[in-house]
């Protein structure tokens, strides 16, 4: 499964996708989907098996599943 | 995937197109040469039309700065997008804003223009994309080094509605005229497009740059950091629009000499840019991007663009902002005190990563 996370921050953006590389997983940061969103942050692409766990991810705004044409909202923070 | 990655790169290609295209239309109908849009000087004329500085030849309310936020403002709502937002550090963007605009007014004009400059063959123009670069530069190693102003948090309607509602207010003192409020006779105040054309094209530019996210800022950015070139396209079809435009009207004159509203001061235009690149990088956007993002209820930017205005009144009041015969003395004082500041913020706010996050 192939996931897109969205911060708040590009600093949250940085420091998960350095703990996901740490843990040996394919992470990417990149601009965040126009699909997604209409601000000009960035994201992180990385794939894993069965559902991620972000809890505790700093300034984590929300999880996106990549499906076929779209996304399907995972996680959204309030 | 790869078919609407396309299809969105055609899209930010014609939005640059069109955008260079108006830039040379508002040119043709009175705007100054190679100033079809500067929201830099627009905003500094804003500020001297309200009185804010007395600087004879820029005071003008410019209704292409009303015209993209409430451009931006009716697409967001439009494609329900409108998202009030706010409360990462506005004090120290509001400091950013006014240092972009210090920066700005040492070279004479924002990224946007610099972009129409270079296409009117001013080459002092290349000189400041230089300078842009090597600032954007030093805002990347920032980002890297975990530079962050925080999280914004959601706030009411209203407060991301107020600066909207403040440029609905200009409007109407623009088209009112009352004797309060300034119009310059003569200089590049007096030069302008006819009222409702200027206002419609900064609508058409505002949805456009609200639906494409264009930015001048981040599209070198983007570039660098993950070699993502679509912001990119924008800024080049700007450039090729309007250098087709200028050809066609006649007003492509390639050189270093004699450019309209620029001066020749190679150091101090690159110095001016990489202020502007630098700031902007830690703003998240260019000037051209703040007041869009401001327009679609971003709070944070509307305070930025609170600080290029701000900025602007106190580089004519304090004799700061260049000039075609040159910088100024205080000038050149405020850019190298705008990049100690900048440089201190981008330090102090770089934060630690904490372990297992």
């Amino acid at each position: 499964m192939t996931y897109i996370a969205t911060f708040y921050t590009h600093f949250g953006a940085l420091t998960f996708q350095r703990e996901q590389k740490r843990q040996g997983l394919n992470a990417q940061m990149m601009p965040v989907p126009r699909a997604l969103s209409a601000s000009c942050g960035v994201c992180v692409r990385f794939a894993q098996e069965g559902e991620p766990q972000v809890e505790g991810a700093t300034d984590l705004e929300g999880l996106y599943q990549e499906e076929k044409g779209g996304y399907r909202c995972v996680f959204q923070a309030e | 995937m790869k078919n609407v990655k396309n299809k969105k790169t055609l899209w930010m290609i014609l939005t640059g197109l069109i955008i260079g295209a108006i830039a040379v239309l508002l040119v043709a109908n009175g705007n100054p040469k190679n100033m079809g849009f500067c929201i830099a000087c627009f905003i500094r004329d804003i500020a001297g039309g309200v009185g804010m500085h007395q600087a004879a030849i820029v005071q003008y309310i410019r209704p292409e700065i009303i015209g993209l936020v409430l451009g931006a403002l009716i697409m967001s709502v439009a494609g329900k997008e409108f998202k009030a937002q706010g409360g990462s550090s506005p004090v120290t963007r509001f400091v950013l804003g006014f240092f972009v605009m210090v920066g700005a007014l040492m070279f004479l004009g924002c990224p946007l223009r610099m972009v129409l400059r270079i296409a009117g063959g001013d080459l002092n123009a290349v000189v400041g994309l230089v300078g842009f670069v090597v600032g954007i530069l030093a805002g990347i190693f920032c980002l890297n080094q975990g530079f962050s102003l925080r999280r914004t948090y959601e706030q009411s309607p209203l407060e991301g509605g107020m600066i909207s509602a403040i440029n609905v207010a200009l409007l109407v003192l623009v088209v009112a005229a009352p004797p309060v409020i300034y119009f310059s006779t003569e200089g590049p105040g007096s030069m302008r497009a006819p009222l409702i054309l200027a206002l419609v094209a900064g609508l058409v530019v505002g949805a456009l740059c609200q639906k494409t996210r264009l930015c001048m800022v981040g599209g070198i950015r983007d570039a660098v950091l993950f070699k993502d070139f679509y912001l990119l396209w924008g800024f080049i079809a700007i450039i090729v629009a309007a250098l087709i435009g200028n050809l066609i009207t006649g007003n492509f004159t390639l050189g270093f000499a004699g450019q309209p509203v620029a001066h020749t001061d190679g150091v101090w235009n690159a110095l001016g840019m990489v202020l502007v690149g630098f700031a902007s990088v830690l703003l998240g956007g260019c000037p051209l991007r703040q007041l869009i993002l401001a327009g679609s209820g971003n709070s944070d930017s509307a305070v930025t663009v609170l600080g290029l205005f701000v900025g602007a009144a106190f580089c004519h009041n304090f004799k700061l902002a260049a000039s075609a015969e040159g910088p100024t003395p205080n000038g050149k004082i405020a850019v190298i005190v705008g990049l100690v500041v900048v440089a201190v913020i981008a330090f102090v706010n770089i934060q630690k990563q904490k372990k297992n996050s």
